[in-house]
């Protein structure tokens, strides 16, 4: 994929990749929940409830999520309810992390972490391809 | 390469501070059991971890050097059984800093924080003030200087201590009289009226806040002393490639800013400078955010383009307040809320707390109007290329200019916020540093 390709197209977390998201996020709710029904039934319903609208929303917001490459800016907008933009200029990228694990593998996505003097930007589950090539871009001199 | 050097012992010092924890608590805990033998224990058991923590410091210090590379990169190596060696590129360096405490100067020592770019922690090296010094000019050698040495600043200074002294005193003398067997009448009301509680709040409250006045005064006036000592031998020098400043009477310190990594400037307007038409201007690089201003402008004057020709304020225009969240008023409104219904129900049930009350209901009014102010006035523009700002914080209109290109832009809504087409702008510089500018309108945020 080059960088025009890229400036033309948006980001966006596949179906795939939003399911391993979601499948993360449970994955500690589950390990706690027998622990909390232990306890109590209905304090265990209650985390259950709790935890599940805590996935739902994230499966919300991964939907909603899209990344734009620009010729000097990355911005990228998630959220319905209480959406969130963030820009950072291209030049200011200090460094770029690059996740795949099996499952994301498997969903053909991975995890792109954006590092810059001001903090960092999270990509998660982006279509490996794409994640490849903005790695590459950011990292490489501007000119 | 240059030869290696030693740290200055304050180093040691400066290590050993950070345990002086781990002999205080077990103190602590036999003193409130009060078991003297245990504390005797105790005290013989923190001699000898003293004693054992003081020995591994002085090898440290006695095994860890530093010095300058070739190509003039600092190199700083941490020896105890493990190795830790640390670089920091000369041109990396975005600002640094050299204090000089009373102690520090009897001992000949220096304290320099040096602050890369782009991180949010400074390393610090206490070194010997020849070392200091001549460290300082390698990283960031003082080039054909243009030296602004402020002569107003001094009288400046000294006028507001001698105004917050005055007051100082006036309030102290309104806590002496506080103080006094206050209104049998007041205790007798209360008691007539109240239970016990409501007697000793009577009795107690309007003295306590009276002190606690005084406490908060003193303090202005400790802070002011500060700044009054701070402004003594003041001096602010630009060179093409750096700003800098140098001062103090009892404890000297010294700034010096790469202007390549200036990432804002922040020109704060208040009541006070309002009345004395001087604003003081902070100059931030890397994760350096010094406590007082580079130097203190009078509006009009040229000093603040001599100093940093790339600013660009806010323009005088009001932005777009239309449907403008009231989240401004919502920290001080709350309060004083509170604080008047307090004050109305002390009207009728304690009146001696009536006007102890009317202080913390005049604060908050203060803030209040402070908030509107913000409500009115804050915003974001892009002018000439540089991004400008207002924000209202407590008392002061900060009017910022971001002069660093490598900023980035968070822009945070509430549902609420989505339907009036507003949000929450946030700024966050290298180094960590962060600028939060509410419920701008999406309309003026062309640029993002």
């Amino acid at each position: 994929m080059t960088e025009y390709e890229l400036l033309r197209t948006a980001l966006i977390i596949p179906p795939r990749a939003r399911s391993v998201l979601c499948f993360w996020a449970a994955l500690p709710g589950v390990v706690c929940a027998p622990f909390i029904f232990w306890q109590s039934l209905h304090a265990g319903i209650l985390f259950c409830l709790l935890w599940a609208g805590a996935v739902f929303a994230l499966r919300i917001r991964t939907c909603s999520f899209t990344a734009a490459l620009s010729p000097r800016n990355l911005t990228v907008h998630a959220g319905v309810a209480f959406p969130v933009t963030r820009q950072i200029p291209r030049r200011a990228v200090t460094g770029v992390h690059l996740l795949r694990t099996p499952l994301l593998w498997l969903a053909g996505a991975s995890v792109l972490v954006i590092r810059c003097p001001g903090g960092h930007l999270l990509l998660p589950g982006v279509p490996a391809v794409q994640a490849d090539a903005l790695a590459a871009i950011l990292t490489e001199e501007p000119s | 390469m240059t030869a290696e050097k030693r740290f200055h012992p304050f180093a040691a010092l400066h290590i050993l501070r950070k345990t002086i924890l781990v002999y205080l608590l077990p103190l602590v805990q036999v003193l409130f059991g009060r078991n003297w033998d245990a504390l005797r224990a105790a005290l013989l058991q923190a001699l000898a971890l003293f004693a054992l923590l003081s020995l591994i410091s002085w090898a440290v210090l006695h095994a860890s050097r530093w010095q300058l590379d070739d190509k003039g990169d600092l190199l700083v190596r941490w020896r105890l059984g493990l190795r830790l060696d640390r670089t920091l590129r000369v041109g990396a360096v975005a600002a640094l800093t050299i204090d000089r405490p009373l102690l520090h100067r009897f001992a000949g020592a220096s304290r320099i924080k040096l602050y890369p770019a782009g991180q949010s922690r400074p390393m610090t090296l206490y070194l010997t003030r020849q070392d200091a010094a001549w460290l300082a000019d390698r990283l960031l050698p003082v080039e054909q200087p243009s030296f602004h040495k402020p002569r107003g600043g001094e009288k400046l200074a000294l006028a507001v201590l001698g105004a917050n002294g005055l007051s100082t005193l006036a309030l102290l003398a309104l806590a002496v009289r506080q103080s006094r067997s206050y209104a049998p009448d007041a205790q007798t009301l209360a008691f007539a009226h109240l239970s016990q509680l409501a007697a000793f709040a009577s009795r107690w409250l309007p003295m306590s806040t009276a002190w606690l006045l005084v406490l908060g005064c003193a303090l202005a006036g400790a802070s002011f002393a500060r700044s009054g000592a701070q402004v003594a031998h003041y001096i602010v020098w630009g060179t093409d490639t750096q700003l800098g400043s140098r001062g103090g009477l009892l404890r000297q310190y010294e700034m010096r800013l790469c202007r390549r990594e200036l990432n804002y400037a922040d020109v704060r307007r208040s009541p006070i400078t309002w009345a004395l038409h001087y604003c003081p201007v902070f100059v931030t690089a890397g994760s350096c955010k010094p406590e007082l201003p580079l130097f203190v402008w009078r509006e009009g004057t040229d000093l603040l383009q001599e100093l940093l020709p790339d600013i660009a304020l806010p323009p005088d225009a009001a932005p777009d307040i239309c449907r403008r969240s009231l989240i401004f008023f919502l920290p001080s409104g709350i309060p004083l809320g509170l604080c008047l219904l307090l004050t109305a129900v002390s009207r009728y049930t304690l009146p001696a707390l009536t006007v102890p009350l009317l202080i913390p209901t005049g604060v908050f009014a203060a803030l209040c109007a402070a908030a509107g102010v913000g409500y009115r006035r804050e915003g974001v523009w892009l002018r000439n290329g540089q991004l400008t700002l207002r924000r209202q914080h407590r008392f002061h209109l900060h009017c910022v200019c971001a002069l660093h290109p490598d900023l980035c832009l968070t822009a945070a809504q509430s549902p609420w916020a989505v339907a009036a087409q507003r949000t929450n702008l946030t700024l966050s510089f290298p180094g960590r540093l962060r600028f939060k500018v509410r419920s701008v309108a999406w309309s003026e945020l062309e640029f993002m």
